[in-house]
């Protein structure tokens, strides 16, 4: 890892971008490397490589996540076809944990960020609504690995949740009103006073310095 | 006409006395030892003399790299983030805890929220997977002068690159030729002693002459790699009608565990030199070989270990559960079939100080032969091994729980890692029954209220 001290520049940069700390960028790219098998960019076949992530239902959706040009900064839909290693951390930087001593505007901000992050996994086609469908999807999705569940049981309990959803954010509704689909600051409406704060962050451990030759 | 130099005859001569020289010294100090089973105590010297050059050494290049002000250390840890504990359905309550108004109804049915759990799971899996680490070598907190567990060598005294050159000299010209010689010959006296005594009339002189022949062999091979083992529990060992089960770090555990006890192999037919070291042995004594083709079916494997099981006459089978070799931090998954035989079962726990050289063979990284090259210019191979007491199925077990308890067992006297994982997953993808697990129970946790909801 001795070249990692010359490209100090780089994880200098990098600290600026995403907010990670020089010691968690260089375990993260360990970990990237590790991934992509010392490419220097990733694929979504190079997440196959993640027993854990297996047992996952919404798989399919976190690994998509990565590549989703709106969560990489890069457009407004579509997917990339691979990520490097500052696209990687952009998209870990959604879960770094909200730094409380923030002004009270910044916290806001990250808490957008990370409502946003999530909104993305829902509205699949990019048009910036969660319409029934996707709801539906998401839901089947999350129920997936049992087989004993039928296809109508995920579907009512969709239908019952967006009409909850619905309600909350529409208020009273005409009887022939069409609700279109969940957009993002309907969403946000719904977690309005919520603390989601812990729970979507993942917490790094602190780096002790055990001495270590390697 | 032959006599090219005045002083030629001198140094024929010479040569001629220190190869007797030396191969007396080998005789008298390895073989005669390994032949009747007692030791020295060289060995155990020269580990002493090297844990105090080790820790020399290491000192040095904290001081070296102190006053260059070079960042030397690396921040170690177990895993860069910290998993929560709580299961599934804690996490869940709360989320929807936090965020619903209608706190008080405990009814859960499905809410946006839940993705959230899933969702920082997977991020969880993603930055820092438990599996993938069991796979590579485990990390050494010392220098051992091997600078193959040490990538980030730089200069730091000539002290220092004197004493490692020096290690260099002395593994691969001395030790290494030593080794190989020791090594070619347990292994040809192996194959002629299993032969020559497989040409006698059964009967307990033959077991007798068996018996030490493979002892004798095993323990010349153990010197060979220059192994320092501590056995603990002694009084555990295997006895005939068991079955006897260890953790897997190396093809070399096998060697480690047949130096100090007489046991039944169990394995498929290899060709070349394993073939013909297979087929030797079986002449002597009963072992369980199976064709490629019967690995197959596991029905006809465990009709054959039963049978022989069942017979007290023969010799404790000896058998690696975990099915591959892990790197020594941790214990994966038992593989169930020879727990369903029914006969005892005797664990041991091996475990390498990884001090000395790494034992690990990750097979998909280095061949046979590159490997035990490897192991031969190591220093040593430090180990312990710890005999358990004896263990049987019970009542209401099934086999997977057995096996299961035996692996906790082994984890537990050697102090490695317990994991549920299976050890074919450095190859295979996970298996569709343990995914299924995890979805059922987040389902079963929302359909089963949301019915019982429609209904009322």
């Amino acid at each position: 890892m001795g070249a990692t001290h010359s490209s100090s520049e780089e994880v200098r940069e990098l600290e600026g971008k995403t907010g990670f700390s020089s010691d968690q960028i260089e375990q993260l790219h360990r970990r990237f490397k590790h991934l992509s098998g010392d490419q220097p960019t990733i694929r979504k076949e190079n997440f196959n490589n993640i027993p854990d992530l297996e047992l996952n239902p919404i798989r399919s959706k976190i690994v998509r996540a990565f590549f989703d040009n709106r969560n990489l900064r890069k457009g407004l839909s579509g997917l990339a076809d691979e990520i490097n290693f500052e696209d990687f951390l952009t998209i870990m930087s959604y879960f770094r944990p909200i730094d409380t001593t923030m002004d009270e505007e910044r916290v806001q901000l990250c808490r957008k960020e990370k409502l946003r992050f999530l909104f993305h996994m829902y509205d699949s086609d990019s048009d910036g609504r969660i319409t029934l469908e996707e709801y539906r999807n998401v839901v089947e999705e999350l129920l997936s690995g049992n087989p004993h569940i039928e296809k109508e049981s995920a579907r009512s309990i969709a239908d019952g949740a967006m009409m909850e959803a619905a309600s909350v954010c529409m208020g009273r509704m005409e009887p022939d009103q069409v609700y279109e689909g969940i957009t993002f600051d309907d969403f946000l409406k719904i977690w309005q006073g919520i603390d989601i704060e812990t729970k979507m962050h993942v917490r790094f451990l602190n780096m002790e310095t055990i001495a270590l030759c390697h | 006409m032959f006599l090219l130099l005045p002083f030629d005859s001198l140094i024929v001569s010479l040569l001629g006395i220190s190869l007797t020289v030396v191969f007396t010294l080998l005789l008298v100090f390895i073989i005669a030892p390994a032949i009747f089973g007692v030791s020295f105590g060289i060995r155990k010297l020269y580990m002493k003399t090297l844990l105090k050059i080790f820790a020399w050494a290491t000192l040095r290049m904290e001081r070296g790299a102190k006053e260059k002000n070079h960042q030397l250390y690396k921040p170690y840890t177990n895993g860069i983030i910290a998993k929560d504990p709580t299961s599934l359905e804690e996490e869940i309550k709360e989320i929807r805890r936090s965020g619903s108004s209608k706190a008080l109804d405990n009814t859960p049915e499905f809410e946006l929220s839940d993705i959230f759990y899933f969702c920082r799971k997977g991020m969880e899996t993603i930055m820092d997977d438990e599996v993938t680490k069991r796979f590579s070598a485990e990390e050494l907190e010392s220098w051992n002068l091997l600078s193959r567990t040490n990538y980030n060598f730089q200069y730091i005294s000539l002290r220092l690159t004197v004493l490692w050159g020096l290690g260099v000299l002395i593994r691969y010209c001395f030790l290494l030729p030593l080794r190989i010689a020791l090594a070619f010959t347990g292994i040809s006296l192996l194959v002629v002693g299993t032969t020559v005594v497989g040409y006698l009339p059964n009967g307990r002189f033959k077991e007798f002459l068996s018996k030490h022949v493979h002892l004798m062999c095993y323990r010349i091979c153990v010197r060979a790699l220059t192994a320092i083992i501590t056995y603990h529990d002694r009084k555990n060992r295997p006895r005939n009608g068991g079955i006897c089960v260890a953790n897997h770090t190396s093809p070399i555990d096998v060697i480690i565990l047949a130096s100090d006890g007489y046991y039944a192999m169990v394995g498929q037919v290899h060709g070349g030199l394993m073939g013909v070291i297979q087929r030797a042995m079986v002449k002597a004594c009963p072992h369980v070989w199976f064709e490629r083709s019967e690995v197959k079916d596991r029905h006809l494997v465990a009709k054959r270990l039963t049978e022989h099981v069942q017979d007290k006459s023969k010799l404790p089978i000896l058998i690696f559960p975990e099915g591959t070799c892990i790197n020594n931090t941790s214990v994966m998954m038992f593989k169930k079939g020879s727990f369903e035989i029914g006969a005892t079962v005797y664990p041991v726990a091996i475990k390498y100080d990884p001090q000395f050289g790494d034992a690990f063979w990750n097979s998909s990284k280095y061949g046979m032969v590159t490997y035990l090259l490897r192991m031969m210019t190591s220093w040593a191979i430090v180990c312990s091994v710890w005999y358990l007491p004896p263990m049987t199925r019970e009542a209401e077990e099934d086999a997977v729980q057995f096996a299961n308890r035996v692996k906790s067992a082994i984890a537990r006297q050697g102090g490695l890692v317990d994991l549920l994982w299976d050890g074919g997953l450095k190859r295979e993808k996970v298996k569709d029954t343990f995914k299924e697990e995890q979805q059922k129970l987040y389902s079963k946790m929302i359909v089963g209220n949301h019915e019982d909801r429609s209904r009322s």
